[in-house]
């Protein structure tokens, strides 16, 4: 809970200790991210909507600024804002050798795209990248050159490199890059997709092998300014672990009944042997004392299981003899360590430990 | 705040004294000797149009360019010289008598992950031979190259000399397209660093040529419609594509390929070959060439066997032989040569023998070779045939400091100029102007330091003579003189000091920065 001294005694902080997080300041992008905070247990406090700065409720000395998502990246590398949540696409177009960057969570569960290189739909001989490579190259002996509509021109040039396609120009386009074909100002197109309606309704459509990068919201850092400040590393702990624990607690559904047995360890014993419904560890068994005294014993057993698997749960636990089945929704599932800071930490010491990707 | 450090950039060096001076005799060293062939100084820009390494210059390379857009216009630095050089003749050079005979040396840049002894920055130093064919003029290359190495004092070095002929004819004779060509040509190089990858080089030019698909859903139902146009004939296939695209009403007509030119690529996709048994008897054939090689008087014999059995001329081997003979001819001692027919360099525009240097420890000092349409593919006149070769200049520097004990500390001027308090400023520089004038390199102190410090200065800078002016010396008109060499001191009268110091220079012990000329 949030509470007014919080917020003064975070005003309190002095300026310097304070950690800055950029989010979204637009679209959907910023409505899931501040969905995603919220699920974290970190609901951002802003006073008015149209405030770019705002607090975190719940964990003090953090400052919460709005930006634009493809300006985050920057605005985290020059060290302005020490946390950033932006797309994984704009953090792979935008880095360098030598940035200062780390990518504490390449994958926060939203804002899902791919990268992709789509061809118009009347290309009825191209069904491969390989195809792209084969006109490219007979464009070429015609002194033509492949043209590329992108906002995304170093991930483009690179994905063209590695597939044999060399002779292209990139036309940066900032506008409606789909209608670049049709429009005679590029051949195909290297962009952004999440469902694939707009790519279908400019008669576009991906190819084989087709897909330069699989994106969704990530969580970035500065590590420069996090290795100057303990108070600010600290706070980052927090942050992750709060991530972490709600990302890992997801896919999971808490599942409580009531058995009839004679002992704990019996009924504990029948869920086992039903194994689907053995929870992470095992199954927790609780004594339940019934209401009538004439009931035989009753024990409540809690386990915790996959979302995609609540029907088979369900069922296991009604053979095992499991009445008065409720489910809740985890919350947060917390470890022994917030796993990303361990890598945070070992990336300060100077290994470039990387969230998996890039 | 302090204001931060600027790095330089990554996989590029900053080479500063006393190397770079050691860096540049060599390369002098290097240039003399292609000078004692008779080729003339050129230089090209760094920066060229994108377009000069798109024609020729091969995938791998374009890859690698730092090359961007700046005002509307795609310019790239410079990945080798070659290119640029070929340029500049088309541009200035094509009226003169052949051959052109050029040497250069200079900054090339390319995109790499920087390793020991791979930069982004490195310095190509070398030779392009214009309009001279044939095994004489491969020799002289070979020679220069080899005459260079020696000059500069490396004892441990091999030749590996290859020739793409004997690959080109045996993909020509397959009828490999010329896109198929580049690409083998391009694996070659990598199958020469990873022997046992022959299997899936094969597969992977095998998917780039179309042959090969990708997994996918939308592949199979490309695979069916191939097969279903397949079993129409070639003939057949053209009209039922054309008739069913009409009456389905679809109409190819809105992107920027015209509907005829899909409908044709469509079905010659349909109708060729799976690519991959010509592949696979590519790849083999470098295998076994790669297999064989060795000296000379080995391979040279089990070449011409292999050739015959896969029907091919031994031209190739014997431009290798004749160009060898040739080479000899230049030397008392033979070259350690190697030869190897897989050999391939990283750049596509060679035709013909190519060959590479290595030191003691497997790194390359340089590389080159013929390359005979590069010319015409440039917008030269006509065909000219034409070799040339590079050195890499930091891999030769590597290679002469491990070799050899480290230079020793020269130092950078023979005398040292005192002026004791800033009042003797004058008659020191005076001095110092004298010496010059007379080729004395001599440095003045600009921070009054004192004679004593100044002293101390000389000594660790090996600085041989100090000459000092101070109030004692003033009053007297008189100069100071300490011959550090030999811990002897004497006034001279100003006018003396040049030939003074010159005698002292010329006699004592040998200084490399004393008098020139």
């Amino acid at each position: 809970m949030v509470t007014r001294a919080m917020i003064r005694n975070s005003s309190l902080t002095s300026q310097s200790d304070v950690l800055r997080l950029a989010i979204p300041s637009k679209g959907i992008l910023e409505d899931d991210t501040i969905g995603f905070l919220r699920g974290c247990g970190l609901p951002v406090d802003r006073s008015n909507p149209r405030q770019y700065r705002a607090r975190l409720a719940t964990l003090t000395g953090v400052e919460v600024t709005f930006q634009r998502a493809s300006d985050i990246f920057a605005q985290v590398d020059e060290g302005n804002v020490e946390l950033g949540i932006t797309g994984y696409d704009i953090v792979a177009e935008c880095r360098a050798e030598d940035d200062r960057v780390v990518v504490l969570m390449p994958e926060l569960g939203f804002s899902q795209c791919s990268l992709v290189l789509a061809v118009p739909e009347t290309w009825i001989d191209v069904w491969s990248i390989h195809d792209v490579a084969e006109i490219c190259v007979s464009r070429r002996s015609k002194g033509q050159e492949l043209r590329v509509a992108t906002k995304y021109p170093n991930l483009a040039r690179q994905y063209l490199y590695d597939h044999g396609v060399n002779y292209f120009m990139l036309v940066e386009s900032s506008g409606a890059l789909e209608a670049g074909p049709a429009l005679g100002s590029a051949d195909v197109i290297a962009d952004l997709t999440s469902t694939g309606v707009t790519l279908r309704e400019n008669r576009l459509k991906t190819v084989a092998g087709g897909t330069i990068l699989t994106s969704e919201a990530c969580l970035i850092a500065n590590r420069e300014e996090l290795a100057k400040s303990p108070s600010k590393l600290e706070r980052t702990r927090l942050v992750l672990e709060a991530m972490e624990a709600y990302l890992r607690a997801r896919p999971f559904l808490s599942l409580t009944a009531n058995v009839q047995g004679g002992t704990a360890e019996s009924v504990a014993r029948k869920i086992i042997a039903h194994g689907d419904v053995a929870g992470l560890r095992g199954p927790t068994v609780a004594r339940v004392f019934p209401k009538s005294a004439d009931d035989d014993e009753w024990f409540a057993v809690t386990v915790i299981v996959a979302e995609n698997r609540l029907q088979e749960a369900v069922d296991a636990l009604r053979r095992a003899g499991a009445l008065d089945i409720t489910s809740v929704r985890l919350s947060y599932v917390f470890e022994s360590k917030a796993w990303s800071f361990e890598g945070l930490v070992r990336s300060l010491h100077g290994e470039r430990a990387d969230g998996g990707r890039g | 705040m302090e204001p931060l450090e600027i790095t330089r950039v990554r996989g590029t060096n900053d080479v500063v004294p006393p190397s770079r001076a050691h860096q540049q005799s060599l390369e002098e060293r290097l240039r003399d000797v292609f000078a004692l062939y008779g080729y003339e100084p050129i230089d090209t820009p760094v920066l060229e149009p994108t377009d000069l390494f798109l024609r020729k210059s091969g995938e791998e390379i374009v890859a690698r360019m730092y090359s961007f857009t700046h005002w509307n216009r795609n310019v790239c630095l410079r990945p080798e010289f070659t290119a640029s050089v070929v340029r500049a003749y088309v541009s200035h050079l094509q009226d003169r008598p052949l051959p052109v005979r050029v040497q250069y040396a200079g900054p090339t840049f390319r995109y790499e992950k920087p390793q020991r002894m791979r930069h982004r920055q490195f310095t190509q130093v070398g030779i392009e031979c214009i309009g001279a064919d044939g095994p004489a003029a491969d020799a002289e290359v070979l020679a220069a190259a080899r005459h260079g190495i020696e000059a500069i004092g490396l004892k441990d070095w091999r030749v590996v000399i290859g020739h793409l002929g004997a690959v080109l004819q045996l993909l020509a004779q397959m009828g490999m397209e010329p896109h198929a060509q580049t690409l083998i040509i391009g694996a070659m190089e990598h199958l020469s660093r990873a022997p046992g990858e022959a299997g899936r080089v094969v597969q992977r030019l095998a998917a780039l040529l179309g042959g090969d698909v990708v997994a996918g859903a939308d592949e199979s139902a490309g695979e069916d419609l191939v097969e279903l146009l397949r079993s129409f004939g070639q003939d057949g296939a053209t009209r039922v594509a054309a008739e069913l695209l009409e009456r389905a009403n679809l109409r190819l007509e809105g992107g920027t390929r015209p509907p005829g030119e899909i409908i044709e690529r469509l079905l010659h996709k349909a109708f060729r070959p799976d690519p991959t048994p010509a592949l696979r008897r590519a790849i083999d054939f470098i295998t076994r060439l790669q297999d064989l090689a060795g000296p000379p008087h080995e391979t040279v014999p089990a070449l011409r066997q292999l050739l015959a059995e896969f029907k091919l001329e031994d031209g190739p081997v014997r431009e290798v032989e004749r160009a060898l003979e040739c080479f000899d001819a230049y030397f008392d001692s033979p070259a350690p040569v190697q030869v190897d027919l897989s050999l391939a360099r990283g750049l596509r525009y060679y035709t013909g023998l190519v060959f590479e240097i290595y030191d003691g420890e497997d790194n390359q000092l340089a590389g080159g070779g013929r390359y005979n349409d590069l010319v015409r593919a440039l917008g030269g006149r006509g065909n000219v045939p034409a070799c040339g070769f590079q050195y890499g200049l930091e891999r030769v520097v590597a290679a002469v400091e491990r070799e050899m004990a480290a230079p020793e500390r020269v130092p950078a001027v023979a005398a040292l100029v005192v002026p004791v308090d800033p009042k003797d400023y004058a008659a020191a520089a005076r001095l110092a102007a004298a010496l010059r004038a007379a080729g004395v390199a001599s440095e003045l102190d600009l921070r009054f330091r004192g004679l004593k410090a100044n002293l101390r200065h000389a000594d660790r800078e090996r600085i041989p003579i100090v000459l000092f002016v101070g109030e004692k010396e003033r009053s007297e008109g008189v100069v100071g003189l300490r011959d550090m060499r030999v811990f002897e001191e004497a006034r001279l009268a100003p006018e003396d000091v040049v030939a003074t110091v010159r005698r002292r220079l010329e006699a004592g012990v040998p200084s490399v920065a004393g008098p020139v000329g």
